[in-house]
């Protein structure tokens, strides 16, 4: 079968660097440093650079109203100021030195990336020993950072429908588990929260056994594994984190948001089903369900509604996930096409599949797209540093990325159709729409 | 599809830096210090130019087993005889080819996983090919016939207008996707360098099949294009099958470009366009000016300076508007070349109520640039910078070909890459004070707001002549 001759050239290829031997999981050295911090280290001398990514087991599923927000401001306040590197010195000393940084806050995790000159490990290894042991909460900093963060939120309300809607719709699609807000938070929130719930909520989550750390570029596993010992290994061990223990209650009949938006120029509709958590076996079949629906111009939404001008757009978003979240679509209509005739158009495809399957051809197919996007992320040091943890984080162990061709290879066309039935049902769903003018009672 | 429903620290990140396209004091007595970045230069590549004047770059990258098409015609918006051609005439490609349907094309390629795409540029309109390996003489003939022998077919023609004229209306719910439009027809106003590549919704809409016809003769000949081809293949086989595939293709008629050069605006006042977006909920505006072409020789000293301002996190424009006062997640300064000129503004945005106080403080750190200057620490830093964020830009097949087509667009060489780090080393504090004096705009700056205007018109008012217009209004400017 052609995917299992794919999936070995996958196995083969995955991190093998120009004109070298292929190599496999074995290559991708781990090693956990006594106070529970993992490092994964990929030697790549692709180019002359290299990066540090550090995937925290912290996002918005770990707050509580009053503090909603608070896992991404945080992200923001490790930027401003610890014991050795004062307010601004942790970017000027990175950029200084040939390198550059982001960081993103998910529901699930908090990610802190570091991309630079590989002449730079040991400058990088020091600036994130220096916020992670002794961060300084500077009071001021914290006050200009809300107006920063505040920025971050309008700006992605006015430039974006997915943003407006969603939030919206997750408040609707959730009504227990702290998934229910979005990851910024609720303004009033922002504005409120206190230095001592940062302080709190540094010493809870920002310790070493709660973190994995990637390194992949043109370093040496030897002096990697010094320089850990060097700045990480000292830095003391907390107490676990307390579970997140809420769960959603089972949904019990389809519910419905509604969000205007004047300037907007046709209406967008948002489906969101309940799905089970990533580590769940049917996460595979869910996965390639989301790309028959939605990728390529062969895929059946382009055919069902944007080749008939129904639809300008049409997408589906399954997010990697620590506990049971949502599997989204949405639609752009077109011209003239009001938001309800957008929403059966979406559904009707989705009940196809439920009702008639899917075809083997169409199964393979998206299977041979999954395997290309697999290669494109494994084209950059910085794909790969990313692909690593998030299989780490939401697998158990970055090994899994190494049997992923297989466990997409073993749905069937069978398990499409069932995981359509059995989750994108009217009673698990919400819908969400967005338009200029809500529909009149009258 | 990835969607952003992560929250990121900030704008500026070099991973998502693309290509080359944006480039991203006071004299003392401080000596400078060199930070050592490793060394980068092009991997090595061959040029071809086929009998009837095709050019093709080949290089061999074999880190995973894909390869990329890259094929570059020099035409785009600046041709247009009517707003948006270029852009249209690209998307058009897709449309069936060489009697193979639309949908044909899609299922046949999208069963490989591979993928063909079609832009137009101002300068230029591409046809990008992904594909593995092993599917090379399955997507060739495919990849050829977008290229050279679209069908334009009138039904699929007459269903793709209609969505590019709605979705003209659609990216105007986003001010941030739309502003460089307004600003780049406020600055060259009747110069082909103002045409906005998408088009308006009334140009768009009166576009004929014929008129895509007739763009695709005049300017996709063999003696107007380069193909790149980077990836995981055999160079001598490559080359075979591409004088096999290209070598027939005639050149039709002479390829009548639109003079660049000439008839470039002097901007003598500042003008101030307000564009009325009545639901905003905050401001997005940009402030600029002319900027500099591609093949300038300080292009890579202005790439320093430029970070110092507004080029990255710690720069002057993110550090006063965000750092120190709040008012925004991000303020920068980019540079965006052309073949014969080009524009360099700042963007930010802030909420309504704050719109002169952003404006105010944006101005005034520019300012700094005449009245204070570049400190050697400063450069230093800025230096280290451009440096070592310079390899990821060309790590994949994609961004080398993108490269390759630039080069053979814009008429830049390999030096550009291998030189890059001897130039930016060389870049003293005199000639940063050259380079602001010579190339910053200083004064008639040009502006363009988006917002609710029966907020802020008093303070547009406020920084040159006044031009309101409703943003749902067709186009991108009077």
């Amino acid at each position: 079968m052609k995917w299992t001759r794919s999936a070995l050239i996958f196995l083969l290829a995955i991190f093998s660097t120009q004109g070298a031997k292929a190599t496999t999981a074995e290559d991708v050295n781990s090693f956990t440093l006594d106070n529970g911090m993992k490092i994964m280290v990929l030697e790549d001398s692709s180019i002359p650079n290299a990066n540090m990514y550090l995937f925290w087991k912290v996002g918005s599923r770990n707050e509580v109203p009053g503090i909603t927000g608070i896992s991404h401001f945080f992200e923001h306040m490790m930027f401003n100021g610890s014991k050795k590197y004062g307010p601004k010195m942790f970017d000027r000393t990175m950029e200084a030195a040939g390198g550059a940084n982001n960081a993103y806050t998910t529901e699930d995790m908090t990610v802190y990336t570091d991309w630079f000159p590989a002449t730079a490990l040991e400058t990088i290894f020091d600036l994130e020993a220096d916020r992670i042991a002794n961060l300084d909460i500077d009071p001021d900093m914290v006050e200009s950072e809300r107006g920063v963060v505040q920025s971050e939120r309008t700006t992605g309300l006015e430039n974006s429908n997915w943003r407006s809607l969603q939030e919206a719709l997750k408040g609707g699609a959730f009504s227990a588990h702290p998934y229910s807000w979005s990851v910024i938070g609720y303004e009033s929130d922002i504005a409120a929260w206190t230095l001592e719930d940062l302080q709190q909520y540094h010493k809870t989550y920002y310790a070493p056994n709660n973190a994995v750390v990637v390194i992949v570029g043109d370093v040496k596993l030897a002096e990697v594994k010094r320089l850990a010992n060097t700045y990480f290994a000292p830095i003391p061990a907390q107490a676990p984190p307390k579970a997140v223990r809420t769960v959603e209650p089972l949904q019990k009949g389809e519910r419905r948001v509604f969000v205007k938006k004047e300037s907007v120029s046709t209406p967008n509709v948002m489906l969101a089903y309940h799905i089970p958590a990533t580590s769940h076996a049917d996460y595979y079949a869910l996965d390639l369900l989301a790309d028959i629906l939605s990728q390529g111009n062969s895929s059946r939404f382009y055919q069902g509604l944007v080749d008939k001008q129904l639809a300008t757009a049409a997408e589906t978003y399954v997010p990697m996930s620590f506990d049971p979240n949502l599997f989204y679509i949405l639609g752009v209509a077109n011209q003239g096409v009001d938001a309800s005739t957008l929403e059966l158009a979406l559904l009707e495809q989705i009940n196809q599949v439920a009702l008639q399957g899917v075809t083997a051809q169409e199964l393979e197919k998206v299977k041979n797209i999954k395997l290309m996007n697999f290669y494109r992320q494994m084209e950059t040091i910085n794909g790969k540093a990313n692909t690593l943890g998030t299989y780490e984080m939401y697998f158990g162990s970055y090994e899994k990325l190494f049997s992923a061709p297989e466990r997409y290879n073993q749905v069937t066309p069978e398990d499409i159709q069932r995981v359509a039935q059995t989750y994108l049902i009217r009673a698990n769903r919400t819908v969400g729409v967005l338009a200029a003018v809500e529909e009149s009672d009258q | 599809m990835n969607r952003p429903l992560n929250l990121f620290k900030t704008t500026f990140a070099a991973a998502t830096i693309a290509g080359a396209l944006v480039l991203g004091g006071c004299a003392s007595t401080e000596s400078s210090t060199v930070v050592q970045t490793g060394s980068f230069t092009l991997p090595e590549y061959q040029t071809l130019i086929l009998s009837n004047g095709l050019k093709v770059n080949l290089m061999v990258q074999k880190e995973v087993p894909l390869i990329t098409f890259n094929a570059v015609v020099r035409a785009g918006s600046v041709n247009d005889t009517a707003s948006g051609l270029a852009h249209v005439t690209a998307q058009g490609l897709m449309l069936g080819a060489g009697g193979q349907s639309k949908s044909d094309i899609e299922q046949t390629l999208d069963f490989m996983g591979a993928s063909i795409s079609t832009s137009a540029s101002k300068e230029g309109s591409y046809v990008d090919a992904l594909l593995m390996s092993k599917d090379l003489d399955k997507v060739l003939p495919i990849f050829k016939n977008v290229l050279m022998a679209p069908d334009f077919d009138l039904a699929e023609f007459n269903k793709l207008q209609q969505r590019e004229v709605v979705g003209l209306a659609q990216q105007k719910e986003s001010p941030r996707a739309v502003i460089s439009r307004y600003f780049n027809k406020l600055v060259f106003a009747k110069h082909p360098y103002a045409n906005p590549t998408s088009g308006n919704s009334e140009s768009v809409a009166n576009i004929s099949v014929e008129q895509l016809r007739a763009f695709h003769k005049g300017f996709y000949q063999p003696n107007n294009v380069a193909i790149s081809v980077v990836g995981d293949f055999d160079p001598q086989q490559m080359q075979a099958k591409l004088e096999q595939t290209f070598g027939q293709w005639q050149n039709s008629e002479a390829v009548v470009q639109t003079p660049l050069a000439e008839g470039l605006p002097q901007l003598t006042q500042s003008q101030v366009l307000l564009v009325d977006k009545p639901d905003a909920i905050e401001t997005t505006f940009v402030i600029g000016g002319m900027g500099i072409p591609f093949d300038n020789p300080d292009y890579v000293g202005l790439t320093v300076v430029n970070t110092i301002l507004g080029g990255r996190f710690t720069s002057w424009l993110n550090d006063e508007l965000r750092v120190n006062a709040g008012l925004t997640y991000g303020a920068r300064s980019s540079f965006v070349p052309y073949s014969q000129s080009g524009v360099f503004y700042i963007s930010t945005f802030t909420k309504a109520e704050t719109t002169k106080e952003a404006i105010d403080l944006a101005l005034k750190t520019y300012a700094r640039l005449w009245q204070k200057g570049v400190d050697q620490a400063t450069l230093d830093s800025a230096k280290a910078y451009v440096k070592g964020q310079f390899p990821p830009k060309y790590e994949t097949a994609d961004q080398l070909a993108g490269l390759m087509s630039n080069m053979h667009l814009y008429g830049f060489g390999n030096d550009y890459i291998n030189q890059f780090q001897a130039k930016v080393d060389s870049l003293t504090l005199a000639e940063t004070q050259r380079l602001i004096k010579q190339y910053f705009p200083q004064q008639n700056l040009q502006y363009v707001l988006i917002g609710n205007a029966e907020k802020i018109a008093d303070v547009a008012k406020q920084y040159g002549e006044v031009t309101k217009i409703d943003i749902k209004e067709s186009g991108f400017g009077k």
